[in-house]
């Protein structure tokens, strides 16, 4: 086990490295003229190259790069050319707002898509039938329109949860939780129809097993057959599943934190893109690939220890 | 045991749901939209920069009005008063600008304000390069008489001079910080608030708190926030659950949304036209269009009216020249210079030597034109007998392509008309970033050369007079002036502020 995390730390590493370089390349590729975003657009141009000159875009992609590496690694991602603000600083105050939504859309989806797969599998009939079509239609509606209708449902109609912004869970948990409930409700909704319909499948799967029937022969009691042998064989393409939707929550908060007006990530990412920030978004870039590696790490292990057979060497 | 785990870590992460559901329903709305009187929420899309007053920008202005005061105060209407420079006087040379300072003002680390911090200032500013460093051009240099007494030189008269130091270029920061990387999120002025760092997240939301030993009068409200959004939807969202007390709105379809909630408030004003900028009086890229009859042939082909109920369903006023309704030298009849005539606008063409048509070739870019702007323009000037072709730029890249490799003939632009008229030349008329092909004439030259000494009343004919002539000789094709709305809940009060497009925090007051 030890050498496998060991592989896949590595291969992690590597993964950084090989990001970096392509996506500091790619950003340099559209000329961005980062000294006219910078000073405006009745900057006269004089300004706009002494300013281009000042942040070293005079030189070559690949001495900037070199640059941006060796400061990089030694844990200095450097100041963001726009807000002057010290880029750990501007992931610390960003990170925290995406992962709570993420975390969070997570959370709701494991329990409620494993309660409701279940209950479909093992109950059939009208109540797999009914889980069925919430889960096509939940997965059928586009996110953004989920997100707006709750948006005008909940807080312009109703007032129950804010409309827009976001308070720490360090400030007030009530206050961060009533902030996030709404975004995360949204973003649940197509997350949990698809891993739902996933445990169904499998849940139904491993129930026509053999050994399930061997079971049941031997007189187990059937809550302690079904969450003690058939959940946790199924859990394991669950969650796999589970593990990608989180990857893909990352991109889908980008959507759902400009309606809420939320200072996350996926915010910034647009919003420092478009201004041609190169540390913030190579900051943003790593922390969210190495977020992506450690997640899909811990799926791999938290399926190893569901279900022994699927460890390797 | 394993399954006793899975069991508990299920029930934990329900526990966790409910409680969020719960508590979201119940109690934590309160949290968020506790707006007393005593805390203003203002929402904008202009997003804050650097807080560093050298890379300040009139845009953003309010940002740095919280934690910095200016020389001078802009009041709403446009007019000037003392804020740290108590008063000012020029020579009769109109270069050397002396300021009487307040005394006895600190900054926030308790160093005082004196005739060496607005020295370090106004050179920082001029020398910083920042979006705004223009503003001091004309700066020859600082001279201390006193700690309450400063020179401020001029290598030549600059009629804005007053307005830039109520502006970018006048806000003050603590001398000890000047040049430091720490001011660009840590502000340090004698402004009436402080930045709440721990509430802050920069670049969205800044959060400042009322200072207890300010100079001045008192600031109304005990809590400030700015929070900038990428979408106006939010933003009306915000105002009409109360998250949000103020904003501007620009966008037609949210300020009919807002106009829909009985709660909220509006006020109309103006502030930017939008238009084509005809940028190649020269020919270099266009040579049709240093015929001014080719120009004008655009001004008479473009039906103003139709576009700005198509475009913004009537919100703004047509015109045909960049002075704004507030600039010296404005004319309301100039607005209707150019009616449209695309019969007479074929005839200059042809007069022109341009029988068969012209095309123009013009940067379509996300944020400025849309598509339904670039197609009713081109059917409007294909009956002009002018073939317009658009190429789709994305938004950074396309400033470099217009203003650095001038590879465009204009482009159409939203531009602000400010109050002053010696800022609107420099901006928009005399060689520079909005003339790229540094452009001008005998005119020109002459009426922008008297505008340098100007006292008032000569400043608004002289100013009329160059409006005219760029009118008549087409430098531009504005379309309209557009409509944007104040919009304020119950608890405040808010002025428009002439000559910005968003109030200064000045401009709040508690409604009761």
């Amino acid at each position: 086990m030890l050498i496998f995390l060991a592989r896949r730390l590595g291969a992690g590493i590597l993964l950084l490295l090989v990001i970096s370089l392509l996506t500091f390349v790619l950003l340099s590729i559209p000329h961005t003229d980062v000294g006219r975003a910078l000073l405006g657009q009745s900057a006269p141009q004089a300004a706009v190259d002494a300013k281009n000159a000042s942040l070293g875009l005079d030189r070559s992609v690949l001495a900037q790069y070199g640059d941006w590496l060796s400061h990089a690694v030694r844990g200095d991602l450097g100041r963001s050319w726009f807000t002057g603000e010290d880029v750990w600083s501007a992931l610390g105050t960003r990170l925290p707002v995406t992962l709570s939504l993420v975390v969070g859309v997570t959370l709701v989806t494991a329990v409620l898509s494993l309660l409701l797969g279940v209950w479909a599998a093992v109950r059939g009939g009208l109540v797999d039938r009914c889980v069925q079509v919430l889960s096509v239609v939940g997965y059928a509606l586009p996110g953004f329109l989920v997100t707006l209708v709750f948006v005008l449902v909940f807080a312009v109609r109703l007032g129950w949860f804010p409309a827009i912004g976001y308070i720490p869970f360090t400030q007030s948990v009530s206050g961060w939780l009533s902030t996030i409930t709404l975004p995360v409700a949204a973003l649940s909704v197509g997350a949990v129809a698809g891993v739902a319909q996933q445990v169904r499948g499998s849940v139904l799967d491993v129930l026509q097993r053999d050994f399930v029937r061997t079971l049941r022969a031997r007189g187990l009691p059937p809550g302690r057959v079904l969450f003690r042998h058939v959940v946790r064989n199924a859990s394991a393409p669950a969650l796999t599943v589970l593990g990608l939707q989180f990857v893909g929550l990352l991109g889908g908060a980008v959507l759902v934190e400009q309606i809420f007006g939320l200072p996350g990530i996926g915010s910034m990412t647009v919003q420092y893109t478009t201004r041609g920030d190169i540390p913030v978004i190579m900051g943003l870039v790593m922390v969210s690939v190495a977020g992506v590696v450690v997640v899909n790490l811990l799926v791999d292990v938290l399926v190893g220890v569901l279900n022994p057979k699927a460890r390797v060497a | 045991m394993k399954t006793t785990r899975i069991l508990a870590a299920v029930a934990a992460a329900g526990v966790a749901a409910g409680l969020a559901a719960c508590s979201g329903a119940g109690g934590g709305v309160a949290g968020t939209t506790a707006q007393h009187s005593d805390t203003l929420a203002v929402g904008t899309m202009t997003v804050a920069q650097s807080l560093d007053p050298t890379q300040a920008n009139g845009s953003a202005l309010p940002y740095y009005q919280a934690v910095y005061d200016t020389l001078v105060l802009r009041k709403a209407d446009g007019t000037f008063a003392p804020m740290l420079a108590s008063e000012w006087k020029y020579d009769d040379t109109s270069t050397r600008l002396t300021l009487t300072l307040r005394s006895g003002v600190t900054f926030s680390d308790g160093t005082a304000f004196d005739a060496t911090a607005v020295k370090k200032n106004l050179e920082a500013f001029a020398k910083g390069g920042g979006g705004s460093a223009t503003q001091l051009a004309s700066l020859k240099g600082v001279e201390v008489v006193d700690p309450t007494h400063v020179v401020v030189e001029l290598k030549q008269p600059d009629p804005a001079l007053l307005f830039s130091l109520s502006d970018a270029a006048g806000l003050m920061a603590s001398p000890a910080k000047i040049g430091s990387k720490d001011l660009a999120t840590q502000p340090d002025g004698t402004g009436p608030y402080t930045l709440d760092t721990s509430k802050t997240a920069i670049g969205s939301k800044y959060v400042y708190e009322r200072k207890a030993d300010y100079w001045g009068d008192k600031a109304p409200y005990a809590t400030l926030s700015i929070s900038s959004f990428d979408n106006e939807n939010a933003i009306v969202n915000g105002l009409k659950t109360g998250q949000l007390n103020t904003a501007v709105l620009q966008t037609v379809d949210q300020q009919i949304a807002a106009e829909g909630d009985t709660k909220l408030a509006e006020q109309k004003f103006e502030f930017d036209f939008q238009g084509i900028l005809l940028f190649d009086r020269v020919g270099a890229v266009n040579k049709a269009l240093a015929d001014p009859r080719v120009r004008q042939a655009v001004n008479y082909g473009i039906d103003r009216a139709a576009l700005l109920q198509g475009l913004r369903q009537g919100r703004g006023t047509v015109t045909s020249q960049i002075w704004g309704t507030e600039t010296p030298g404005y004319d309301k009849a100039l607005d209707d210079a150019y009616p449209y005539d695309p019969a007479k606008a074929k005839q200059l063409l042809a007069d022109a030597g341009h029988a068969k048509g012209v095309t123009l070739t013009l940067p379509a870019m996300a944020g400025i034109t849309t598509d339904a702007m670039t197609s009713a323009l081109t059917t409007q000037l294909a009956k002009a007998g002018i073939t317009v072709k658009w190429e789709q730029l994305d938004g950074a890249s396309a400033l470099q392509k217009i203003f650095r490799d001038r590879a465009y003939a204009g482009m159409v632009m939203n531009l602000g008309q400010s109050s002053n008229a010696w800022n609107l030349v420099q901006t928009a008329i005399l060689p520079g970033t909005f003339n790229p092909f540094g452009y001008t004439d005998d005119t020109v030259t002459s009426l922008s050369a008297k505008l340098l000494t100007d006292d008032e009343a000569a400043t608004a004919t002289d100013a009329a007079a160059l409006n005219e002539h760029v009118v008549e000789d087409a430098w531009f094709a504005p379309f309209y002036r557009m409509t944007y709305t104040l919009v304020t809940d119950p608890t405040v009060k808010a002025t428009t502020q002439s000559g910005m497009a968003v109030p200064s925090i000045y401009d709040y007051q508690p409604a009761s």
